[in-house]
């Protein structure tokens, strides 16, 4: 089974959630809704014909200009069939109710945390959602394209009381 | 009448904090491991001390100067991080590079196969006790930098690769020395599982720990060895042939059970299997161009010679030098097998010079983040054992 068909295949099971899809440099993309995520997700996990068993990277880009600025994309591939398919789902960056794909692949867990630190996506029901690159108390998410390439914390004031502090 | 247990102190479970800064963890990794006496009963790895944003730095440099921060991403395996960087932005333009730089391309990154797994074999015997594998293997891996440098000019960090070929013709000296190397080499390996493969010390340490299932290890998007040894026979040079690999015969070798002795066997017999490719690949070289200018002008920087004997050939390397390369608006994705797994390379183009986002799939990354499963019910001291067989680069973990 090649990968047109089985892009023929998901057109015809799920025809509502798709928006649309395209094959860029020999790759199969499909934009689908966020809020039919999960659904979609475990169709192409369990159906015997694709198998996409290895959610093999999760990640996303920015594009400011957009309403819906966050383009996140699920490199999903079928150890089977020997083909992947990339997933985009667009999301507003202050989305507080992004679908988590932890029940469904175990590889979610740390990806999602990733891309929460990056772009501050905030996906509900993930088990332990925290920054997984940046310090816990960094401010803002490095990888949006309004973050400056320099930015820097603010010096902190020097303790004069602190132990080893010689003046 | 006392019984034993009568004799046993009441214990809490305790939380031990292994690492960030910790010879065993080879590198900045931290274990925030939660034990009941000597037992592991939750292990969080907890990454990102290394971090350095290369993501985002790469979105402000043209194509070629980002190629030279995907090789101190993985600064043990370099050419092999470069290949698949350098195969990303072709696939973006449409390039392919001649026969030659192809067949130059895999003597080098099975080359950094085998210096990494060498740095591999090294830290984990040390890890387990045994020192002498550590001297050993250090003095091979000397052999490989200095026919890398013999080439590239760089022992760790190459980034010899240019869109649509290499940055020179590979020095007759560089064949030479590569044939001589595959003459010594098959004998040390020998000499190396002489040593471990089976010592009672090394079984007692390494067999039936940290197994991982083949369903599980996918669940993770484990790859490469880690995956292998789990008895998954998945391997991108297989499954996706890139650069010239469907020419050349080899196996891939797989574990049973999936413990920490199988991803070993699993990474001595990938050495024999990369050291063939290389006899393949040195006597098969084909005679001709390093660069595909010919037919791609527009995304190949000319052949030095040419750029400094012929007016157009000079003009185009200083267009090339001042704007750099803009490949056409568009995506594209490329995997490659790195030495620790499917090394992945996700460019976005908006059709300027500056790649607009570079998102790199990290083999260690995901192989670490399954720690977790590995270790529990395990002792700290196996901790350790587990930790060196996933083979992980922080360098690559934390971008």
């Amino acid at each position: 089974m090649d990968l047109m068909f089985a892009l023929t295949v998901i057109k015809e099971a799920k025809p509502k959630s798709i928006v649309s899809t395209d094959t860029v440099n020999g790759d199969a993309h499909i934009q689908i809704k966020k809020e039919d995520l999960i659904e979609f997700a475990s169709f192409l996990k369990s159906d015997t014909r694709l198998e996409f068993d290895m959610l093999s990277d999760l990640f996303a880009v920015d594009y400011p200009k957009k309403a819906e600025r966050v383009e996140v994309i699920y490199n999903l591939y079928s150890m089977k069939n020997n083909f992947r398919i990339f997933v985009k789902v667009s999301s507003k960056v202050e989305e507080t109710e992004y679908p988590s794909l932890t029940p469904l692949y175990d590889s979610a867990d740390w990806f999602e945390r990733e891309v929460y630190d990056m772009f501050g996506l905030k996906f509900k029901n993930h088990p332990d959602l925290k920054r997984i690159l940046n310090p816990d108390d960094w401010d803002g998410h490095p990888l949006l394209k309004d973050y400056p390439l320099r930015k820097r914390p603010e010096p902190e004031e020097i303790k004069m009381d602190a132990p080893g502090y010689i003046e | 009448m006392f019984e034993y247990k009568d004799f046993l102190i009441e214990t809490d479970k305790f939380s031990l904090n292994i690492g960030p800064s910790h010879p065993a963890t080879h590198g900045v990794l931290r274990v925030l491991v939660q034990l009941d006496g000597e037992t592991v009963v939750n292990a969080e790895p907890i990454i990102g001390y290394l971090h350095t944003s290369m993501e985002k730095y790469a979105e402000f440099k043209t194509y070629h100067q980002a190629e030279t921060i995907t090789d101190r991403m993985d600064y043990v395996a370099g050419a092999s991080n470069n290949l698949g960087y350098i195969l990303a932005v072709e696939k973006l333009c449409g390039v392919k590079a001649p026969k030659r730089a192809e067949y130059i391309r895999v003597i080098l990154a099975e080359f950094t196969r085998i210096s990494s797994h060498l740095v591999w074999l090294a830290t984990h015997a040390v890890d387990l006790g045994a020192l002498t594998e550590f001297l050993y293997c250090f003095r091979e891996r000397e052999l490989i930098l200095d026919i890398i440098e013999t080439v590239t000019g760089a022992r760790m960090t190459p980034s010899f690769y240019r869109v649509g070929g290499l940055a020179m013709d590979a020095h007759k000296d560089f064949f030479d020395k590569t044939r001589s190397f595959i003459k010594i080499f098959p004998d040390k390996i020998s000499e190396y599982e002489a040593l471990l493969t089976k010592n009672k010390i090394w079984l007692e340490r390494t067999k039936n720990l940290g197994i991982i299932s083949a369903e599980d290890a996918i669940g993770f998007a484990l790859t490469g060895p880690s995956l292998r040894g789990s008895g998954v026979k998945y391997d991108v040079r297989r499954a996706n042939p890139y650069s010239s690999y469907e020419d050349f015969d080899f196996e891939i070798p797989t574990g049973e059970t999936g413990d920490v002795y199988d991803r070993y066997l699993v990474r001595m017999e990938e050495m024999r299997q990369s050291l063939k490719i290389i006899s393949q690949a040195v006597e098969n070289v084909p005679e001709g161009e390093y660069l595909s200018y010919d037919e791609y002008p527009h995304y190949v920087i000319p052949p030095k010679k040419r750029a400094l004997t012929t007016m157009e050939g000079m003009i185009s390397l200083f267009k090339y030098g001042m704007e750099g390369i803009k490949p056409p608006k568009g995506e594209a994705y490329v995997s490659i097998e790195n030495p620790r797994g499917e090394l992945g390379f996700y460019l976005v183009s908006d059709g300027s010079a500056f790649p607009y986002r570079m998102r790199v799939r990290p083999p260690s990354f995901c192989n670490i983040s399954a720690l977790n499963k590995m270790v529990k019910g395990h002792m700290v001291a196996d901790l350790i054992a587990i930790m060196g067989s996933v083979d992980i680069l922080l360098g690559e973990v934390d971008r």
